[in-house]
């Protein structure tokens, strides 16, 4: 009796499911037009990922058979993936190395510009301003671990009116491999020789000093939750946060706060070459807000799914021209027009079997 | 007066037992509330049909992560659970004492303690590596390592519980050994084994680390179980750490949703199964 109702029960559970999963795969959308179902995917920047996020639900509507999934890794998982042949495309705000680029399986990987964006230095203290100013060596001796108090005279040399507190600094930082510590980093290691010589630039670094959060948006948690901490976010995630956001003096000698303007104004005077693998830290120009960079598709220039392939060049071609209409209201720069074209060939390059897949 | 002393005593007693029993209990409850507090107000029909929304905007679900969450640990029990009350009758019913069998227990002794993330990175590496892409397979596969040391040392005790005499009896009957393992002790440990799978089941509903390398996740359905998929515990972990209150409130949500998984399963494994005992 026993085992026979066991077996019922068993049958009853087995079906349910199967008919809960079919049900499910009918539901899927992108079932109604003719077009040859694609499915994508990719993983790397958290910087790009609000964008990239709403760049593909936008793409969606007008092309449902075209289902992209991109998961916000990190910069250095979005490299090792793509290295590896695990992801159809990755992501990342630091560019690949020479030896990573070697190391990859597929080929050649070119980097497809996506988006400018401004990597902030924020701070949860309630008793300071909005816009504090914050000169380059005072950031690098804060991230150091030599400046440990808000009160410390090298910040109140830069901000005479304000009464600064008598609290200790948290360093928060990023814990995993991201493109946002290499941009940051790259940053202070122009500005810092100190930084240069004791920590480097990397996507993931040996910290000085700090707590670690996964991501940007694990970052903005530890700023959030510690009273007294300084980090860098990624512009966007700073504003969804209302974190405060400081002035940092660029090359020229002025306050800069991160804007969409300043960025676009870091990426207006750089020379940038054919691979596009650029730094934009420290950009000269008066309004140029100077930790500043660009992040990348990573795409390999010969496709081995036609299918796939061609999906995937179409999506980048539209994330490079309409898709840039999104940038603004995420606090994204748009990229520059002249930009724009190039990138365009560098898409038309993309291969399968020898044949260009952007028509 | 002796005896009113030796009542008194016994009260005291009696008090301090239950105030312990309940200082034990406050944990679970704790746990249950707290999540039913944060997680009830988020939860909505939208939750369970809805796919998750891009950063910002409301409405979204975790309709795909669900679903993806049963796949996998169907995936991983149809592997694991075979594999290890199987395993667990070569070592109690035939091999008690040889070196293989030590080798084996000690083996899954030591799998029960690694930390999940490595088998993570072990089927990454094995799996993800070689088919070339994140994969629910992987996923249910990883879960799988996971769950068969807990079905092997759970199965293995519940057999060594059905007494020698029984078997015997069956013997003495002129019964094979093969129909009396299937006949007489596996029906006699039924239950405590069905709850050991079940408690395993339950166990790697809510593993995360193993599924990052693995499952990887997937913000739409998956359409076939080669590709990436979403599960609730990976879905909490991105929610959670995000910065957007909307995700927060489907973090506490999903949270909700696993936990009730979880307890559905094992009530289930307790009243279907609570006409047999040993």
């Amino acid at each position: 009796m026993f085992r026979k109702k066991g077996k019922l029960l068993a049958y009853l559970v087995m079906t349910a499911l199967v008919l809960i999963l079919a049900g499910c795969g009918e539901q899927a959308p992108g079932t109604s037009t003719g077009q040859e179902k694609v499915n994508l995917t990719g993983s790397g920047s958290s910087f790009v990922y609000p964008l990239l996020n709403q760049q593909i639900e936008e793409y969606r509507k007008q092309n449902s058979a075209i289902t992209i999934n991109y998961q916000s890794t990190g910069s250095g998982a979005g490299i090792k993936q793509v290295s590896e042949q695990t992801i159809d495309f990755g992501a990342t705000d630091g560019p690949m190395t020479e030896d990573q680029l070697k190391a990859a399986k597929g080929g050649k990987i070119l980097h497809i510009p996506l988006t400018l964006g401004a990597v902030a230095v924020t701070y949860n203290e309630p008793n300071l301003p909005k816009d504090l100013k914050i000169d380059p060596k005072v950031l690098a001796d804060i991230f150091l671990g030599k400046i440990t108090k808000w009160n410390d005279p090298k910040i109140a040399a830069d901000n005479p009116d304000v009464s600064l507190p008598d609290s200790t600094i948290t360093v928060a930082h990023r814990s995993d491999g991201s493109g946002t510590t290499y941009i940051f980093s790259d940053y202070l290691s122009r500005i810092s020789s100190e930084w240069s010589s004791k920590v480097g630039k990397g996507t993931s670094l040996s910290w000085p000093a700090g707590l670690g959060g996964k991501g940007n948006a694990g970052v903005a948690g530890v700023i959030q939750q510690t009273t007294g901490s300084i980090g860098y976010l990624e512009l966007a995630y700073a504003v969804q946060n209302n974190l405060p956001y400081a002035r940092i003096k660029n090359k020229e000698g002025n306050w800069v706060a991160p804007s969409l303007q300043s960025t676009s104004a870091a990426a207006a005077n750089a020379t940038i070459p054919d691979d596009m693998r650029v730094s934009i830290v420290n950009a000269p120009g008066t309004d140029a807000y100077p930790i500043a960079g660009f992040a990348w598709a990573l795409i390999y220039q010969d496709q081995t799914d036609k299918a796939k392939g061609t999906a995937l060049v179409n999506f980048l071609n539209w994330a490079i021209h309409d898709g840039q209409a999104l940038a603004e209201g995420l606090h994204y720069a748009k990229l520059p027009a002249n930009l724009i074209s190039r990138e365009e060939e560098l898409l038309k390059s993309i291969t399968f079997q020898g044949q260009s897949l952007l028509k | 007066m002796n005896d009113i002393f030796r009542k008194y005593q016994n009260w005291l007693m009696l008090i301090v037992f239950i105030i312990a029993t309940i200082i034990a209990l406050i944990p679970l409850f704790g746990v249950l509330g707290y999540v039913l507090k944060n997680g009830l107000s988020a939860l909505n029909i939208q939750f369970f049909i809805n796919l998750p929304k891009a950063m910002g905007l409301p409405g979204g679900g975790m309709a795909n992560a669900i679903v993806g969450t049963l796949i996998m640990v169907l995936i991983a029990s149809l592997i694991g659970i075979p594999i290890g009350i199987l395993a667990a009758i070569y070592l109690t019913e035939y091999d008690r004492h040889s070196w293989l069998s030590t080798v084996v227990r000690f083996a899954t002794d030591v799998l029960t303690g690694i930390p999940s993330i490595i088998v993570g990175i072990v089927i990454y590496t094995a799996v993800v590596l070689k088919m070339g892409n994140f994969s629910a397979l992987a996923g249910g596969l990883a879960l799988a390592i996971i769950m068969i040391p807990l079905i092997i040392r759970s199965t293995e005790e519940m057999l060594k519980l059905v007494s020698h005499s029984i078997r015997e009896a069956g013997y003495a009957l002129g019964i094979s050994k093969g129909k009396t393992i299937l006949k007489i002790v596996l029906p006699t440990a039924a239950k405590g084994i069905i709850t050991g799978a079940m408690l395993a089941v339950a166990r790697v509903a809510g593993e995360t680390a193993p599924l990052l390398f693995t499952a990887l996740g997937n913000q739409y359905w998956a359409r076939s179980l080669n590709e990436p998929i979403a599960s609730l515990p990976v879905q909490i972990f991105q929610y959670a750490t995000s910065p957007y209150k909307e995700w927060h409130q489907l973090a506490w949500a999903g949270s909700l949703v696993l936990i009730l998984m979880v307890i559905i399963l094992n009530l289930v494994a307790r009243f279907a199964f609570r006409s047999r005992s040993i």
